[in-house]
């Protein structure tokens, strides 16, 4: 199946401080798996913004986003009926597992985790934000934890609900404390990406499995990794 | 219809080439285009044996352009050969050295292995040492060029880089050491820094690599002029090109054919829609062969 696809913009909607739900619609049909990410051609920008589905229903695709550069004010600045031009879906998404699930999303990234949540059947969802007015409208998690900081609750949410996975998506500095707590875990990382099928080795992270470091891509090999397998620079 | 090309040794079945570096080792794009029917695709820089590449951030989005680091991460030749065979496209396998005798040991493997044609990395500025020494230096090219050229009977491309004082001298040291065509550019040397002030302190997000895409153009297609007045052997144009004025403007100074890159990341469906639009653009005003087109446009006026 061609990865390169055009669809129309549905509903663009500020559901929170600082986020955006852009809701559009693919002329082709598609599959996409939670953890999977579409990537948006920005006008006048040389790369597209990748975006983790944060919801897909068959026929509309929603992503989130935080309006923060160039891509973003172009994507905020949408109407419904435009156009839009999106490769995906692109990587591969969590690997959805029968266990006692702990699914943490911080900030933005709340995105993928709330698509993967819908997945599951035995999970705690955890929502980090810094401030309740940041917490977007329908995609609010079974525990919300507003300012502050998760790392302060990490232990606790393992002592409370005893996870035997913890799917998370968030900072890295997030995602690099919960890939430390014993507990398997498949976190979703983003980086700077250009050619988003693994080809151009823009983004590039450092995997060990067992005994041998290589270099694994974000975009392809991921967005979705074994926590314990990171190498974080 | 006529739209094929001869780059002296490498009949091509139209002239719309997708870059070294953007499109993988083979056919990978086919998931966003259909990439036989390109004039040829370059591979991904290969080098004797697999490269872990550079650490940290590699790409870096500028205005108009595109900085990488990327540091010539790939699987190595042999990996290249059992794994990526090739499947009835035309393509051209990029190779890469740091010394001369890595250089020689690659065209011979690709020699022996029926590899039909290679592009000479001479000028990534990526690699701390090596690569960029051969392209800047016309006795080092020559030198290198002229023993590939022993070694290797195929079709023999030099790649060049911008960052010279005079690329056209390169070019003639390129053209007398026996190669077959010259590409030109490679990536402008370059650094994207960010600053963000955070909390009273700076935070800065850096990559030193080359710059590519839209922003390189002018520089692109003056490199191009100048060589293509300076050697009689074909010059294959890139830098910046995404749309089919950028095609015609380089074949306007004298370029046969081009090479697509940053524009493939950006409109990854760019290499195939520009061997459709020069074709509509030909049938539509009676070219019947490409030479015709670049006859009519190499004989506009330009001021010497």
């Amino acid at each position: 199946m061609k990865k390169l696809h055009n669809g129309t913009v549905k509903e663009l909607k500020e559901i929170a401080k600082n986020t955006v739900c852009l809701r559009f619609e693919p002329k082709q049909s598609m599959k996409i798996k939670p953890g999977q990410f579409v990537s948006i051609l920005c006008e006048g920008l040389t790369l597209r913004r990748p975006f983790s589905v944060a919801d897909f229903d068959g026929h509309t695709v929603t992503v989130l986003f935080r309006q923060k550069g160039k891509g973003t004010k172009y994507l905020a600045g949408l109407k419904p009926g435009d156009e839009i031009d999106f490769t995906g879906p692109l990587g591969n998404g969590f690997d959805i597992q029968d266990k006692k699930a702990l699914v943490i999303g911080a900030g933005i990234g709340i995105a993928p985790v709330y698509y993967l949540n819908k997945f599951l059947t035995q999970s705690h969802f955890v929502g980090a934000f810094n401030s309740e007015d940041e917490v977007p409208k329908v995609f609010e998690p079974d525990e919300k934890i507003i300012g502050g900081t998760i790392l302060d609750h990490l232990e606790r949410l393992i002592t409370d609900y005893k996870p035997e996975i913890i799917y998370a998506c968030g900072p890295s500095v997030v995602l690099k404390a919960i890939s430390k707590l014993g507990v398997p875990s498949q976190l979703a990382l983003e980086k700077v990406m250009a050619c988003g099928i693994g080809v151009c080795k823009g983004c590039v992270i450092k995997i060990k499995k067992g005994d041998t470091v290589q270099n694994m891509t974000i975009c392809h090999d991921g967005p979705v990794f074994e926590g314990g397998e990171i190498v974080w620079e | 219809m006529g739209m094929n090309v001869d780059l002296n040794g490498l009949t091509l079945k139209n002239p719309v080439i997708a870059a070294s570096g953007t499109y993988g080792y083979n056919n990978e794009f086919d998931v966003f285009c259909d990439v036989s029917k390109l004039g040829a695709t370059v591979t991904k820089a290969i080098s004797l044996h697999p490269r872990p590449g550079n650490d940290w951030q590699r790409i870096f989005e500028t205005d108009c352009g595109l900085i990488n680091s990327i540091g010539l991460e790939n699987v190595g030749i042999e990996k290249y050969l059992s794994t990526y065979q090739l499947i009835n496209l035309s393509t051209i396998v990029n190779i890469a050295g740091s010394t001369v005798e890595e250089y020689l040991e690659l065209a011979k493997i690709c020699d022996k292995n029926g590899i039909k044609a290679i592009e000479l990395n001479l000028s990534c500025p990526n690699v701390k040492c090596g690569c960029l020494e051969f392209g800047t230096d016309e006795e080092a090219l020559y030198g290198l060029v002229s023993r590939v050229r022993e070694i290797y009977s195929g079709h023999l491309t030099s790649k060049l880089t911008p960052n010279v004082t005079s690329i056209e001298k390169i070019a003639i040291a390129a053209e007398k050491a026996g190669a077959n065509a010259i590409s030109a550019i490679n990536t402008v040397k370059a650094l994207g820094l960010k600053l963000n002030y955070i909390n009273g302190e700076f935070k800065k997000e850096y990559v030193r690599g080359g710059l590519s895409g839209k922003a390189v153009k002018p520089v692109a297609l003056g490199a191009v002029e100048r060589i293509s007045k300076a050697v009689n052997i074909p010059v294959i144009g890139m830098g910046g090109i995404y749309t089919l004025e950028d095609v015609l403007e380089f074949f306007a100074v004298g370029a046969e054919a081009v090479q697509v890159g940053t524009a493939n990341f950006t409109h990854p469906d760019t290499c195939e829609r520009l061997v459709d639009e020069l074709e509509a653009f030909m049938q539509t005003n009676g070219f019947a062969t490409l030479d015709e087109l670049k006859n009519k446009l190499r004989a506009l006026p330009l001021a010497p």
